[in-house]
């Protein structure tokens, strides 16, 4: 499996920084340090082309460059970086869905989404065949959003193989439905993203411990930065309306069954005329 | 320097305007790298120098002239209100919910914050019991506002002994363009056993804030908190009250710039992050709880308050997120403690230091008249060793070491005379001469990252406790494990009977209370009387965090 680094053009220019460690490497790949002695040797390569470039570049390439460099780099698991925009960057780990498609975390699977987010793996024991019952319940709700804007993505916390995760999601009734996926990935780079979702424990042992892991779903909406999370147990219904509750409620499609049972005491404000956002227009 | 703005005024000058609309447009959240182990434990937030800027308060909120129609201007629909009729509102008042640029410290920057009217903490509603009040709140917020915080609202008045419709429970969600009708009777809860109004079941302190379920801590520590005072004959805010009953306490709450004798002080701690261009901040990931690193007091940073040499009331309210309190005076003098949670304790208590966890409140009265011509100045300070959002360590920390909140600037004697007291007698509590029908256990655990009670996941859709109208029951609190969770249920005050076994008697907490700070390890046994109204009432966990994690259960007051 790939490892999670930079974007390449990045890469070039930052390349006198180590790149993570990889935590899953086949035999046919080349070894950690074989990687980092091309790159070096081939970053001092490039380092004349990178000076020459850099004066070519606008402010705006040389910011991303440098926030990116820090993000890829940075030793703790789960960092984020806030953009100017208001949205937020997470490290870009590389990825492989049920069907063997390669996706970028934070491109593919953030950037401009809206999704809930759980973590499994296909033996456990555990929660994870109610969580994935409560899922398909809460799927079933949200039905004519699903895939359109809604996404539900399920991180493997045991590096399960596409294949597994797809004997998965067909035993459980689940594969083919738009908008669910699954996707498997380095153990480091899982556990970056569950530390980034803020799913983890302080005592390291704990935090291994794959019988106790979290039964939290994280709901997202990157272009506007709202996060909020649930347990993905209990009733779908509630799950389904976390879901939601994420969209602005100008924006929020209305779900049969899902929207609040409209409150006793509250009323439209007639010609009610809203005040422009401080922030610039809504997204 | 440049020049203060006060948080609390909503002109800003068009220059101030276009600065803040630049750093909201542009730099709201530049340049802040989220870590996970950044925000509980190391401070990030640019240095600022303390006391450079004057204790603000909240304006009072004013009802609308009589007879005048509110903005909004459709009718109250009284069916929507139980027992409307019985206690028709005498005053009413309209507010909202709006974005406004706030700077907490003239080297911060300017934040976009929720506010209620524009200001924050929001205005301070003066009540009184025996005055019912009807209260229209419009959601004014932008429609879709980037980061922290959720337009979607609703306004609780903690510890209000309200109907269910007029709570502002997390089930009363409205959106921008909506109001909602708040019916606050402000009525003694009634004496099961002579039908009467119970005068004992007296509050004080109260505060409202957003309830928003999922996003209660993001409202909150985007600004959505103001103060809510209620008084009677006793407790008349009145420290030349010609009644020989009342207790003539110091008073005169500030209202707005109107600070000149006044001596009943209310006081919201917060504690808050802000990034390097000092905009405020929040870790919108973590699950623990979250701890500020800058102090604030009625929304600045570390002010000063000018005082007299007399006595005061403060009422201190712990308005954050996670962070418990122990509150000192630097010279570690003694105060006269007089209510827990509002609700005034028989006799007042001297004590050197007050522990609040979030939401507790507690009304003091220092009596700076004891102090040395000397000394001029003095520092509330907190001395509870905190450091993730789980609960406090239980040090105390070494006073040279704890962070200073607001500095006492002493001015010198004016010669005034003091006629306020603290009288010998307060209130007696309410008896628990209802018979007990029932007694249940809420189990606080967490299993697999997620919060649960009695080993059950919150469902608004479930209800936990059915319990009958004018009955009474005995609860048991317990958590586990290294977490702490001030439990607060709405509508009724239970009375302690113990905690982890002991007797409550002769300790602040003998009082009736509506948070029950449950430390790790702690079990507490309450007595509680369901009154008045019928419906359904959540009770959570008040770090706000947890509550938003679903730390909750629905208890029903059915027929």
């Amino acid at each position: 499996m790939a490892q999670d680094e930079a974007p390449r053009d990045v890469q070039r220019s930052v390349d006198n920084h180590a790149p993570q460690a990889r935590d899953v490497s086949s035999p046919a790949e080349p070894t950690q340090e074989q990687t980092l002695r091309r790159r070096k040797a081939f970053g001092s390569m490039l380092l004349p082309f990178a000076a020459l470039l850099s004066g070519c570049t606008t402010q705006k390439t040389q910011n991303a460059m440098a926030r990116l460099k820090k993000l890829e780099f940075d030793d703790e698991p789960g960092a984020t970086h806030m953009e100017p925009d208001g949205t937020r960057t997470f490290r870009n780990h590389e990825l492989v869905d049920q069907d063997g498609n390669v996706v970028r975390f934070n491109d593919d699977l953030i950037r401009g989404k809206v999704f809930a987010a759980t973590f499994m793996y296909v033996q456990c024991k555990g929660i994870c065949l109610d969580m994935t019952t409560h899922m398909a319940g809460a799927y079933d709700l949200l039905k004519p959003v699903m895939d359109n804007p809604v996404q539900f993505y399920s991180f493997s916390l045991a590096e399960d193989s596409p294949e597994d995760l797809k004997q998965y999601m067909i035993d459980h009734g689940i594969y083919g439905r738009p908008g669910w996926r699954y996707f498997s990935g380095p153990k480091s780079a899982i556990k970056d993203i569950r530390w980034a979702f803020g799913f983890f424990e302080r005592d390291e042992e704990l935090d291994g411990n794959l019988n106790g892991h979290t039964g939290m779903a994280r709901f997202g909406n990157h272009r506007i930065d709202k996060w909020s999370s649930c347990p993905a147990l209990g009733n779908p219904l509630l799950t389904a309306r976390s879901m939601l509750a994420v969209i602005p409620p100008d924006r929020r499609p209305r779900v049969p069954g899902v929207e609040r049972e409209p409150d006793a005491t509250s009323r439209k404000i007639p010609n009610y005329q809203p005040r422009k956002p401080l922030g610039g227009e809504p997204l | 320097m440049s020049r203060s703005l006060n948080p609390l005024d909503t002109k800003v000058s068009r220059r101030q305007f276009a600065q803040g609309t630049a750093l909201a447009t542009g730099a709201f959240f530049i340049n802040t790298k989220f870590s996970r182990s950044m925000l509980a434990e190391n401070p990030t937030s640019p240095f600022t120098t303390p006391w450079m800027q004057p204790l603000a308060f909240a304006p009072w909120k004013i009802p609308i002239p009589f007879g005048q129609q509110y903005v909004t201007g459709e009718p109250i629909d009284e069916a929507r209100h139980q027992r409307y009729d019985e206690f028709r509102p005498v005053k009413f008042y309209e507010m909202q919910a709006c974005e406004q640029l706030c700077r907490p410290h003239p080297q911060l920057g300017f934040s976009a914050l929720f506010t209620y009217d524009g200001c924050v903490p929001g205005p301070t509603f003066m009540m009184r019991y025996g005055e019912p009040t009807h209260c229209r709140i419009s959601n004014c917020l932008p429609a879709a506002p980037v980061g922290f915080g959720n337009c979607d609202v609703t306004t609780h008045v903690h510890n209000g002994h309200h109907a269910p419709e007029s709570d502002g429970g997390p089930w009363n969600i409205y959106s921008p363009g909506h109001y909602h009708d708040h019916h606050w009777p402000n009525i003694y809860a009634t004496d099961i056993t002579t039908g009467q109004p119970d005068k004992l079941e007296a509050k004080g302190t109260l505060w409202y804030h957003d309830h928003c379920l999922d996003f209660t801590s993001q409202n909150v520590y985007r600004g959505l908190t103001g103060f809510w005072l209620l008084h009677d004959d006793l407790d008349s805010g009145n420290e030349n009250d010609p009644n020989p009953d009342a207790f003539r306490l110091p008073s005169g709450v500030p209202d707005g710039k109107r600070v000149k004798n006044r001596y009943d002080i209310p006081l919201v701690f917060t504690d808050r992050n802000f990034d390097a261009n000092g905009i405020l901040t929040m870790d919108l990931m973590n699950m623990d709880g979250i701890l500020g690193d800058k102090f604030l007091v009625n929304g600045r940073v570390q002010p000063y308050f000018e005082v007299e040499r007399r006595k005061y009331r403060f009422r201190l309210l712990d308005g954050g997120i996670s962070r418990a309190y122990d509150f000192w005076l630097s010279n570690g003098m003694t105060f006269q403690y007089l209510a827990n949670d509002g609700n005034m304790l028989p006799v007042p208590m001297e004590r050197q230091n007050v522990k609040l966890h979030v939401a507790e409140r507690a009304d003091i009265v220092i009596d700076f008249s004891r102090l040395p011509a000397s000394t001029t100045t003095l520092y509330l300070v907190n001395r509870a060793e905190q450091t993730n959002g789980r609960a406090p360590t239980g040090n105390t920390l070494p006073m040279n070491q704890s962070p200073q909140l607001l500095k006492f600037i002493i001015r010198p004697e004016t010669g005034v005379p003091d006629n306020s007291r603290v009288p010998t007698f307060l209130r007696a509590q309410p008896e628990m001469n209802v018979p007990v029908v029932g007694e249940r256990t809420f189990a606080l655990t967490r299993g697999n990252g997620m919060w649960q009670v009695n080993g059950q996941i919150f469902d608004q859709t479930r209800c936990d406790a059915a319990v009958k109208i004018n009955t009474a029951e005995i609860w048991n609190f317990s958590t586990a494990g290294g977490w702490s969770h001030p439990l607060h249920n709405h509508c009724e005050e239970p009375r302690y009977l113990s905690i982890n076994g002991v007797p409550v008697a002769g300790t602040t907490l003998q009082g009736r209370k509506d948070v029950h700070p449950l430390y790790p390890g702690d079990q507490i046994q309450v007595y509680i009387k369901f009154r008045d109204w019928l419906g359904k009432y959540p009770m959570h966990c008040h770090n706000l965090i947890h509550e938003d994690h679903a730390m909750m259960v629905r208890w029903d007051i059915t027929p």
